[in-house]
């Protein structure tokens, strides 16, 4: 499905040049659950959000089911993220002043889902999440865990095809973030792609493939749980 | 998604309540002030815009060089009549100040400000009285109008429209005239009187040797001004050498065609002040409004940091920039239109005071008309100007970097804000300068020796002309009996701003135009003025009452006399005696300078005298105009009924009333300038200090003292401070300047209140930032860090 070719992210300060990505090349299938590891810095969180279309990379290929994607331009970006991507962030990232509900919906607003529509669609997650009784609660009313699922609920009401998280456990204690990757592979099961930038092997356990960032190159990939399907 | 962006609108303005007031009350406050002064610069600008033919209405005025008049001889009415065919109408009036009594059986009014005009002046200046306008008979009638106070007073049961007959003058007159009924003067024109007379021809014995007339012309639309001036101009000099008149001073005057619309605030004749007055206030209100605008936009981009997740949460939501600008431009709008219903509830709500101290009757409703389109306008540039810059930053905002956590809005935009505060510093400080270089010059109007003494002095209103001192004699006899009664003269005007006539006046074959003033014996004593050189008139001297002349400092030094005493100077046919020289004295106030003046005992050329001035012990005040009351009639039989006086210091002061209507407004102006921007800088420092919290605390942590902090804290805002004092001295300076020279007594400007405005904006500065700051520095460090 995603398909990565030399890919280059130069930061420029006044100071230094940072090159945060140095000639990646990756594929995602569909399908698949894929773990980004790697040293703090090595430019993992920078791959991601090229990924998500919200940073530009100086060079490179990025090609979505066919579609390179480095050639639209902002507006079809913007189009593009909504239609096909969902975000989980480690800092969970809620609007303070939107309730749970509201929070979710903004995603199906965004996407002009019809207001009818847009109740069942988020009423049915909230469910799913087992957030019901939190759904009038502003995100400061929550806990660490509640928000991340709020977060996670609302990369997955649009059911995108790729949803991108980085370090969605990062914040949260073994327990909570063991419910939130639970969450996750439930959601890879029913067929949607996840990128997961993660510390922690335990966590990357959850997935199919390991990916290993190091200087902003791809060092080694690993296969997990005798998954057989030949990948590159 | 309106309704989801209004809800974060919404709550946002309600954490943030304290700076939402600010920003939405700042805004309302500027924007009633800018509104009442548009109704009133509107209506200042707009008199007799009401007239159909307004923009084809002149006034026919004259330069004479030394200076404008608006009066022109009675036959240049006629004359323009025959010859200009491009003029629809000719009107010719002339008021009549003559105060008169009129009476009739239910009562009695004093008629002053009386017009006399012609029937074309009345259909000129669209005049409607009682039972509609109405030509006059013959070259004699007059219909007389008069105003609805004076004839509910004379004929309060009066129900048809049928004249009524009134005693003229005193009873003992016996004359009487009809009055038709009642006129109303339209309060927004340049005409105003108590009473109208209109006839359809007037001064037909007065030839051009009589400039007492006002001319004015109603042009078809089209007509060519400059050439229809030079034709009129023609036609004047051609008059004047027909009846062989001034022949000397033809050449240096000219004819000119005054605008209706210049007439109130600029006219020709006369001088722009007040235009300054009404323009400079309208400056003022815009700058007032900037000032809420910088306070708007510096306050919303300081807010950044506390949107900036939520716009990169929508940008990766799917929202793109277009979008999120007009999010926050509808947001700003709609706080505008909030600011915008407040100021017009806060303008009604200061309708009144305002209308008190203009002496004008605005309202809301009225200048609706104007409003209608200005208002939405208003509210579309106050939005662009205070919204589009800081909806362009926010929406700006790169997703990538804001959802990191620990993002600084403040860095990218910080300089321009800062530019924006050391503008609205500025601002701040000229205004304070101005307040008290305003106040110094004010105060100096009311202490600086005006060279002679207006207390204790009664103007006594009086019918009776007293041209001759033998008659007066008789007067002055009888009031001088009266005990506390100290002197007693008579002059054609009173130092207050009346104005007298003038006339060329020749000494050593050198001539100037000087002002004439018509005295009798007692004149400089009772007003107190200096003597130079020689004597003032005595009864010793048999000739002063036919050709003795006294010239003030100013006069002699126009002939370059440094001796005049005993030098001939020749105007009006009589070759005066100069006698005396005396000090000037500012009898025109503070604004004009002295003029040159001649007084003298004997004047053909002159006008009535009327004006009775007594000197009075102050101790016995009450007690002479209580006998001056009563033995009225007794002393001056000819006179009406009634004892009516005014005090020379109240006339005098009514000279100064101009200038402390501007000080109060422009104290008002100032105070709101400068309320406005301390608001401003409260807020900024409120967000500034909420936005450095976890500094301070972590600066706490590792020793800062509470000092230190506050003094961290300040340093940047003083800094822009001093900048702002720099810039704006200057400005102060040419404004100062500028202003002053409009007087031509004036205080000297100093240093004194450029360094009082820098230490009050200092003050102001550090008072309003230690207050937000004080906060902060309390907090305990453990209890911020730990929320971070
Ligand atoms: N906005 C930026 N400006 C300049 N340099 C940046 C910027 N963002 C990241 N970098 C640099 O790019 C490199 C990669 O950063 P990135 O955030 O992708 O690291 P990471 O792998 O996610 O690290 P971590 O595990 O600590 O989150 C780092 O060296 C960082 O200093
Ligand atoms: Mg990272």
């Amino acid at each position: 499905m995603i398909r990565i070719e030399n890919l280059e992210k130069v930061y420029k300060t006044e100071e230094i040049e940072t090159t945060a990505l140095n000639g990646i090349n990756l594929q995602v299938k569909e399908g698949e659950f894929v773990s980004i590891m790697g040293p703090s810095g090595c430019g993992k969180s920078t791959l991601l959000n090229v990924m998500g279309l919200l940073d530009k990379p100086e060079s490179g290929s990025y090609k979505f089911m066919d579609t390179e994607l480095l050639k639209l331009n902002d507006r079809e970006r913007s189009n593009f993220r909504k239609a096909n991507m969902g975000f989980v962030f480690q800092n969970f990232n809620l609007i303070d002043e939107l309730t749970v509900f509201e929070n979710i919906e903004l995603p199906l607003i965004y996407n002009k889902v019809p207001a009818a529509t847009r109740k069942a669609m988020v009423n049915e997650i909230i469910q799913r999440m087992n957030i019901v009784n939190r759904s009038g609660h502003f995100p400061q009313q929550l806990s660490g865990g509640q928000q991340q699922r709020v977060a996670v609920a609302r990369a997955l009401v649009t059911k995108p095809k790729l949803v991108l998280a980085d370090e969605p456990t990062g914040n949260l204690d073994s327990s909570h973030g063991n419910e939130v990757m639970e969450l996750l592979c439930e959601l890879n099961e029913q067929g949607t792609t996840i990128v997961m930038v993660t510390h922690s092997s335990h966590d990357a356990g959850f997935s199919n493939r390991i990916i290993n960032l190091k200087d902003g190159h791809v060092i080694s990939e690993k296969i997990n749980k005798g998954i057989t399907e030949e990948l590159i | 998604m309106f309704k989801l962006n209004l809800k974060i609108a919404l709550r946002n303005l309600k954490r943030n309540f304290v700076i939402s007031m600010i920003n939405i009350g700042g805004l309302s406050i500027a924007l009633a002030a800018f509104i009442l002064i548009v109704l009133y610069v509107n209506y200042e600008t707009s008199y007799d815009k009401h007239n159909p033919n307004y923009e084809n209405i002149y006034i026919v005025g004259r330069d004479l060089k030394d200076f404008k008049t608006n009066f022109t001889p009675p036959p240049l009415a006629e004359i323009i009549e025959q010859n200009c065919p491009e003029v629809a109408l000719v009107g010719k009036m002339t008021p009549s100040n003559l105060e008169f009594p009129l009476i009739s059986d239910a009562g009695r009014i004093y008629i002053k400000n009386t017009m006399v005009m012609n029937f074309n002046a009345a259909k000129i200046f669209d005049l409607h009285p009682q039972g509609g306008l109405k030509q006059p008979q013959g070259e004699i009638e007059r219909l007389y109008y008069l105003n609805e106070a004076s004839m509910r007073t004379l004929f309060p049961n009066k129900k048809d429209s049928m004249p009524e007959l009134v005693l003229m003058g005193g009873k003992t007159l016996g004359l009487t005239a009809p009055i038709q009924g009642k006129i109303v003067p339209n309060p927004h024109s340049n005409l105003q009187f108590d009473g109208v007379a209109i006839g359809n021809n007037l001064g037909v014995a007065e030839g051009f040797g009589f400039p007492n007339y006002y001319t004015y012309i109603q042009v078809k639309p089209g007509t060519d001004i400059k050439a229809l001036e030079a034709k009129i101009d023609r036609l004047m000099k051609a008059g004047m050498i027909k009846e062989k008149i001034d022949m000397g001073s033809l050449k240096n005057e000219r004819v000119f065609l005054d605008p209706l619309a210049n007439l109130h605030l600029k006219p020709q004749a006369g001088n722009d002040t007040n235009y300054k007055v009404v323009m400079a206030l309208f400056i003022l209100s815009m700058l007032i409004v900037v000032i809420a605008c910088i306070n708007f936009t510096n306050l919303t981009i300081a807010q950044a940091n506390k949107r900036a997740k939520e716009v990169g949460i929508k940008k990766v939501l799917g929202s793109y920039r277009q979008l999120l600008t007009m999010q926050f431009i509808t947001e700003i709008l709609i706080q505008c239109v909030l600011s915008m219903l407040l100021a017009l509830m806060l303008a009604e709500l200061f309708m009144p005071t305002f209308n008190n101290l203009f002496e004008v009757p605005l309202s809301l409703a009225a200048g609706a008309e104007e409003l209608y389109w200005m208002l939405p306008l208003i509210l579309l540039i106050v939005t662009f100007i205070a919204g589009v810059y800081p909806a362009l930053i926010l929406s700006g905002f790169k997703p990538a970097l804001v959802l990191k956590g620990n993002f600084e809005a403040g860095l990218q935009t910080s300089w321009i804000r800062k530019g924006l505060l050391v503008v609205q510093f500025s601002i701040a400080v000229i205004f304070i300068a101005g307040i008290l270089i305003v106040n110094r010059q004010v105060e100096y109007l009311h202490t600086e020796d005006t060279g002679f003494e207006a207390n204790q002095v009664l103007v006594i209103k009086n019918q009776m002309m007293y041209n001759k001192p033998e008659v007066f004699a008789t007067f002055r006899d009888k009031v001088m009996k009266i005990n506390g009664v100290k002197s007693a003269t008579v002059a054609n005007v009173v130092p207050g701003g009346e104005q007298t006539g003038s006339n060329g006046y020749t000494v050593e074959g050198r001539e100037a135009l000087l002002d004439f003033i018509d005295v009798d014996y007692d004149y400089f004593e009772t007003l107190g003025i200096k003597l130079k050189s020689g004597r003032t008139f005595s009864k010793e001297f048999k000739s002063d009452t036919l050709n003795a002349a006294i010239i003030n400092e100013t006069a002699a030094a126009k002939y370059g006399l440094l001796d005049p005493v005993g030098k001939t100077i020749r105007g009006c046919n009589i070759d005066y005696k100069i006698i005396g020289v005396i000090k000037d004295f500012k009898s025109q106030g503070f604004e004009a300078a002295v003029q040159p003046t001649i007084y003298a005992m004997k004047n053909p050329c002159g006008n009535p005298r009327l004006s009775i001035m007594l000197k009075v012990d102050a101790a016995q005040m009450s007690a002479v105009l209580a006998a001056l009351k009563a033995q009225w009639s007794g002393i001056n039989r000819l006179d009406g009924e009634d004892f009516r006086y005014d005090f020379l210091d109240d006339l005098y002061g009514r000279l100064f009333k101009k200038q402390e209507q501007l000080k109060a407004v422009f104290f008002t102006a100032s105070m709101l300038t400068v309320f406005i921007a301390v608001l401003g800088l409260f807020a900024f420092a409120k967000i500034m200090t909420s936005n450095r919290r976890k500094e301070i605390a972590v600066r706490k942590v590792l020793g800062a003292s509470d000092f230190q902090v506050l003094k961290l804290l300040n340093s940047s805002f003083l800094w822009m401070l001093l900048i702002a004092n720099v810039l704006a001295w200057p400005l102060v300076y040419l404004l100062a300047r500028t202003w002053l020279d409009t007087f031509a007594y004036r205080v000297e400007l100093s240093v004194v209140p450029f360094a009082l405005a820098g230490v009050i904006s200092l003050l102001l500065a550090v008072i309003t930032v230690s207050l937000q700051a004080t906060k902060a520095v309390q907090a305990n460090p453990a209890a911020v860090l730990k929320h971070e």
